[in-house]
């Protein structure tokens, strides 16, 4: 009780707990001592968020501007060079603040274009998140959860490498999607080449050509060779579609979960593996309900919360 | 690690990143911060001491951190406003550590105008001009550490080993550019219109009005 800090103390306690917060490997180990801390003065706990809110400002601030989309030098001038440079160029760090290091989400049924500041853009797909990260060698994207297609800006000096997990898939200008699974990766190429691995096995890296279809599992990199037409329907998506053709009832019902909060669910085993053709609204579940049962004969039956088909 | 929160831990609602958290914190960055200069502004015409104001303005801070919802809050500069005027109102009641000899009512204080501001719409770009141009103006490798930091998204780890520096050395950047920026937003460096919002009915005229 009888310590009394002074106020500017206080806050230079704060802005160090931000900073220290930031540089732990594994932050929970320091609650219970941020948690001490913070109890002892009521100051503490406003100093503390007013700290955060310095450090997200940043952040904030700059998702203002989070569609200039200026050229990757200025921005590097911008980092590394003098404070006259830095001024110069500072109106034009937006774009990537708003980016780098913070993750992007989508929603279930929500599907994001985002363009990156080297010129580069990515489709975000429903439910999927991922993380930027621009170095001076090197462009970066992790796919955290979902899938994304991205279109790479050309720039051999820079390579693209997308991390799921611990799938590595390397571009240098061209365009592909990656899409998580619980337990694999897969890749679909739409242009030009990229290289698929699995960390710790960079030797059994396979080459993946436009078209071509690869896996990345527990196993290692494999191409599967597939037509041009499979990824275009694949990748549907992105035009808010989903395209099918000779897929089982059972694949096309996942699919259309993926973006609807009212699920489609079938009922008995037996109609699960019909197959369908036909291109369908992606966040119409029951227009697709609605064409099983004309196109099949099977039985729709809306329900509150789901659809049952069967 | 995500730039939001600093990395954070879980339990207990001022330590813990909760999403409501996130929300709180970034609520603070964009609609209470701007406006800070503007209620110190009062607080020093008031003729309170800068360390006696900044207690004000971190147990007002305090106050933010431990409501329940902010959605009810419309003017958020005049709801932090009114939170450090009713501090400020505790303080002289019970005249704890009252400095100022000068002011004993509240009411004697300087007034703020409520009139809505043409400049709000403003600040979001001026905000970012001035931190940006806030962070392009510190010292050298204090200036690298939070670009490969913040640009770069590398950790404090890793821009440690690029620098050839220690992990504290890196540490001791990020709070020293933080620091800079902090005193920086108090005195609404480059920012005017934070502080036109607040308008006194002119000079603080020592007189009760009985």
């Amino acid at each position: 009780m009888g310590q009394y800090d002074s106020a500017a103390e206080i806050e230079a306690a704060a802005l160090t707990w931000v900073a220290r917060l930031d540089r732990a490997r594994d932050p929970d180990e320091l609650h219970l001592e941020l948690a001490g801390w913070l109890a002892n003065d009521p100051r503490r706990k406003g100093a503390f968020l007013r700290a955060q809110a310095i450090w997200v400002k940043i952040d904030r601030a700059a998702l203002a501007e989070s569609h200039a989309n200026l050229p990757a030098r200025q921005t590097r001038r911008w980092a590394m060079a003098g404070g006259g440079a830095g001024l110069l160029a500072a109106s034009s760090v937006g774009a990537w603040f708003a980016l780098v290091g913070r993750p992007v989400n989508t929603a279930q049924g929500e599907v994001r274009h985002i363009p990156l500041p080297d010129g580069s853009s990515l489709d975000l797909n429903t439910d999927s998140q991922i993380e930027v990260g621009m170095g001076r060698k090197h462009r970066g994207v992790q796919l955290h959860r979902g899938e994304a297609w991205f279109q790479v800006e050309k720039n051999p000096q820079r390579p693209f490498v997308v991390e799921a997990g611990r799938a590595r898939i390397m571009a240098v200008g061209t365009a592909f999607s990656v899409r998580r699974f619980d337990l694999a990766v897969e890749v679909l190429v739409t242009e030009g080449v990229v290289l698929a691995w699995l960390l710790g096995r960079e030797a059994q890296a396979v080459r993946l050509e436009a078209g071509d279809k690869g896996r990345l599992d527990p196993d290692g990199a494999h191409r599967l060779v597939s037509a041009a037409a499979e990824i275009d329907r694949r990748l549907a998506w992105r035009v808010g579609k989903i395209d099918l053709a000779d897929e089982t009832l059972e694949d096309a019902v996942s699919e259309f979960n993926r973006y609807n909060r009212r699920k489609l669910r079938i009922k008995g085993s037996a109609v699960a593996s019909r197959r369908l053709y036909g291109v369908f609204r992606i966040d119409d579940p029951e227009g697709f309900a609605t064409s099983v049962h004309y196109a099949l004969g099977i039985p729709v039956e809306p329900q509150d919360d789901q659809i049952v088909i069967g | 690690m995500s730039p939001w929160f600093g990395g954070m831990v879980p339990q207990g609602a001022e330590t813990e990143m909760s999403p409501e958290r996130g929300r709180r914190v970034a609520w603070v960055a964009t609609s209470i911060l701007p406006f800070e200069p503007g209620v110190r502004a009062w607080l020093a015409r008031s003729g309170f001491p800068t360390d006696q104001a900044d207690d004000f303005i971190q147990e007002a801070y305090c106050k933010l951190s431990a409501l329940a919802s902010v959605e009810h809050i419309k003017r958020p500069d005049a709801y932090f406003f009114q939170t450090v005027r009713s501090l400020v109102a505790d303080s002289l009641r019970h005249a704890r550590v009252i400095r100022i000899e000068s002011v004993t009512e509240i009411d004697l204080l300087p007034v703020y105008s409520d009139e809505p501001s043409p400049e709000q719409a403003l600040s979001a770009r001026q905000e970012l001009a001035q931190v940006l141009g806030l962070i392009a103006a510190l010292p050298g490798r204090c200036r690298e550490v939070l670009a490969l930091r913040k640009i770069d998204g590398m950790s404090q780890k890793d821009i440690a080993t690029r620098l050839g520096i220690t992990e504290t050395m890196v540490e001791n950047d990020v709070v020293k550019g933080m620091r800079i920026i902090s005193t920086a937003l108090k005195s609404g460096n480059g920012s005017e219109n934070a502080s036109r919002r607040l308008r006194t009915n002119g000079p603080v005229r020592l007189r009760r009005r009985d």
